[in-house]
């Protein structure tokens, strides 16, 4: 391992705030650990000062989850829609495919500065990736795949109007 | 030169059109969802692969890879060099078209009454594109994304009967062992990436020609093993076959034929282009990695081939049975990288290239007659197909052709490629005693694979069937697909020649 | 100061690891995604680091193609893994044996 050793300067990691230590820099650091402790104190010390003058009247109902009003019914561990997950897969496979057009747009000003690409070789692949993946979200929305869940007395309804 | 010049993007021809095919499908589909107008469907799929089948053809006579000091055009190189069209690229696509057509026109008949047939074309199609785009890929990039594509569409094919258990149980394990395998394959480029410092091919191999990867013989040898783990997955070899009989049980009939056939084929490909182009035999290699790579390939060929047909002789299942013995033949392949050294072997990866082709057409006719047999509901054991030969004589004269030319019985295709690949493997020895084991492991392994196979069709011809059936239906499309199968399997025969000096040629080529 | 390049691959071995044992020990069917989404990430990681050590950015844009593979590689998991708790009633990856040799 000690043999992996950067070749070259420009392709070393650096390891950025940390520069040979000397005295102003040590006050920025006390500076921030002033703030946090503040940052801290402030919060910690109303809860304090509110638990010692607040008055303690035990009751069952300031004990529920939501104290005014409603009264909570069954647990959160419930089962989502299924078309919640439909819509998940379609948002993770559309949204990470965006990430392939960073590269692109990174070179793109370069391309067409150079004389040996025309808008046509700059422009018409990506206009083709995005036509490729719009087959699919026209394939995704004609099946059904976006289209929300129906209660029955919904469905049928919508058969009627047809 | 030609009489006339297309850009270079089109040598990919063969791939695009399949891309284009599918995206067609999709267009169809959204247009008209659920549509159930299984002739055009099957059409469309039908005709591209046959479109593709046809231009890969006509590159490959036009001379799209045959040296230019021998008059060819040249191997031709697309997206600065992330994919090489050479003979070995077009060989395994025209396998690929070959069996995606034949799949296409016996699931004509297979998917009655199917609720996803649109989706189920296209996806076949689509991981056709990604296998033909593996065959031509020149780059790990390319690699491991024509790889994938080729995965993905997989996993939803054998998973696509959505209320079978069987099928979503092998769709998982199928996914599973996939998933896990492709993370293990992409560490391994990245390992030889940092080893390298490049992902293209021959980038690497210059690379580790000239020394600069001396420091890191550590990461190269781990990312090299890494690798082989992909390549075992997609080629069903040993540390990852656990999947294939699974998976090939539980999927649709003709879904196992198109994995077993063209997947393993495009497996063995990208094996074949990273090996011979990216790792060169050689002393400076061995000693890099500290190991010779060809024995990991001796040991997993022997391992790959006998765990298989061991297996496949202990069934019961005729369609586990057949998965059991595709393992096996990819053990019989894998002797095409098992024998390579460093100044020859084209004979040996020519065999195994032969090997390929000739598996594309008889592992796909055996699974199309299963598919047969699902079709007409008469189970699934040996007893099941007890006497079927009574009511179709054609198709289990076929299956028989079949099973022969698997066993490697003198008139069929099946024999001249496991002749060709046991007279490499001695060649082979000259320059590796190791290969004399693989050879006889090879003999050996035939003789047992005779039993199993033989008593398939003893089952078909000579047993008397255990039940009264009705007459049989006889489903056009599964027909058609399964007597050119066979064919196809005995004409190979005196068509040998050819398809000899393709395979050598593409073999030349890629050790050259 | 600069971090060495063995840092980041002993930091992606052992991302790696733990994808790894997740794998083999896990049998609810998402955390095997999880698992091996952390050995891509492993991957991942040792792409983008070789790239800044070796100085050329082939590692980084592969990166990015490995990410938009191993999201559509989760796609087709969870869609298979619906069907499976659908047919099973159940995401536990060893129920399932409908199938042994």
């Amino acid at each position: 391992m000690a043999r992996l050793r950067p070749k070259n300067e420009q392709s070393t990691l650096i390891c950025v705030g940390y520069e040979s230590p000397n005295v102003t820099e040590m006050n920025d650091w006390i500076a921030i650990g002033m703030l946090a402790l503040v940052g801290l104190s402030i919060p910690l010390g109303m809860m304090v000062v509110s638990y010692l003058i607040r008055p303690s009247v035990p009751e069952t109902s300031k004990r529920a989850t939501y104290e005014s009003g409603e009264i909570p019914t069954g647990g959160t561990r419930i089962r989502f829609n299924i078309q919640y997950y439909m819509v998940a897969l379609l948002f993770v496979v559309f949204d990470i495919e965006t990430v392939l057009l960073f590269p692109w747009a990174v070179v793109y000003q370069d391309a067409l500065a150079s004389p040996e690409y025309g808008l046509l070789e700059a422009l018409g692949p990506m206009l083709l990736f995005v036509a490729i993946l719009m087959i699919g979200l026209a394939w995704a929305w004609r099946t059904g795949a976006v289209q929300w869940a129906q209660t029955r007395t919904q469905a049928a309804s919508d058969t009627d109007r047809q | 030169m030609a009489v006339f010049q297309l850009a270079e993007w089109t040598a990919m021809a063969p791939a695009l059109i399949l891309a284009g095919t599918a995206l067609a499908l999709f267009v169809f589909d959204s247009i008209s969802p659920h549509s159930t107008n299984r002739s055009l469907l099957a059409g469309t799929a039908a005709g591209g692969a046959l479109a593709s089948l046809a231009v890969a053809v006509w590159f490959i006579v036009a001379g799209v890879g045959t040296p230019t000091v021998d008059g060819g055009l040249g191997e031709i190189t697309v997206l600065s060099d992330q994919f090489v069209v050479d003979q070995m690229a077009l060989y395994f696509m025209i396998i690929v078209a070959i069996v995606t057509a034949l799949i296409v026109v016996a699931s004509y008949d297979y998917l009655v009454g199917h609720a996803y047939q649109a989706e189920y074309y296209s996806l076949v199609v689509l991981a056709a594109t990604g296998m033909s785009m593996m065959a031509a890929a020149n780059s790990l990039v390319t690699i491991f994304i024509a790889l994938e594509l080729a995965s993905l569409p997989s996993y939803a094919l054998v998973a696509i009967l959505k209320d079978n258990r069987g099928s979503v149980e092998a769709g998982l394990k199928y996914f599973l062992i996939g998933a896990l395998s492709s993370a293990i394959f992409l560490y391994g480029i990245s390992l030889v990436y940092g080893a390298t410092g490049h992902l293209q091919l021959d980038n690497i191999a210059e690379v580790i020609a000239a020394g600069d990867a001396d420091p890191y013989g550590g990461l190269l040898g781990l990312g090299i093993l890494m690798l082989i783990g992909g390549f075992a997955f997609k080629t069903a070899s040993v540390p990852f076959h656990f999947w294939a009989p699974d998976a090939y049980e539980g999927a649709p009939a003709p879904i196992s034929g198109f994995l077993s056939s063209a997947s393993k084929a495009a497996g063995f490909v990208i094996l074949f282009r990273v090996f011979t182009e990216a790792f060169p035999l050689g002393d400076q290699m061995n000693a890099l990695i500290g190991f010779d790579w060809t024995v990991a390939f001796i040991i997993l060929a022997i391992v790959t081939m006998t765990v298989g047909n061991f297996a496949a002789a202990t069934q019961n299942n005729v369609k586990r049975m057949l998965a059991y013995s595709s393992i096996g033949h990819a053990g019989y392949a894998l002797i095409g990288v098992a024998g390579l050294s460093a100044d020859g072997g084209e004979l040996v990866m020519g065999a195994a290239m032969m090997h390929l082709l000739v598996y594309g057409f008889m592992n796909t006719g055996a699974f199309l007659f299963v598919a047969l047999a699902e079709h007409w509901g008469v189970g699934r054991t040996f007893e099941d197909y007890n006497g079927l030969s009574r009511q179709a004589p054609i198709a289990c004269a076929a299956m028989a052709v079949f099973m022969f030319s698997l066993a490697g019985i003198p008139p069929f295709g099946g024999f001249f490629s496991k002749f060709f690949l046991f007279m490499g493997a001695l060649e082979a020895s000259a320059a590796n005693t190791a290969m004399l084991a693989v050879a006889a492991a090879l003999v050996v392994n035939s003789a047992l694979s005779l039993y199993y196979y033989s008593r398939l069709v003893k089952a078909l011809w000579i047993e008397e069937p255990a039940t009264t059936r009705d007459r049989l239906a006889r489903p056009t499309g599964l027909y058609a697909a399964i007597v050119v199968a066979a064919v196809m399997t005995v004409l190979i025969l005196p068509g040998f020649g050819p398809v000899v000096d393709a395979a050598l040629d593409a073999a030349v080529a890629a050790l050259g | 100061m600069t971090v060495g390049v063995e840092y980041y691959v002993l930091l992606s071995m052992a991302l790696f690891s733990i994808g790894l044992f997740g794998v083999l020990t896990r049998r609810n069917a998402l955390m095997f995604l999880m698992s091996v989404e952390l050995m891509l990430n492993a991957a991942n990681i040792n792409l983008i680091a070789f790239a800044f050590y070796h100085g050329n950015l082939t590692g980084q844009v592969f990166a990015l193609f490995a990410m938009a593979l191993a999201a559509a590689e989760v796609a087709v998991g969870l869609g298979i893994i619906l069907v499976l708790y659908r047919n099973f009633r159940d995401v536990d990856v060893t129920v399932p044996t409908t199938m042994r040799w």
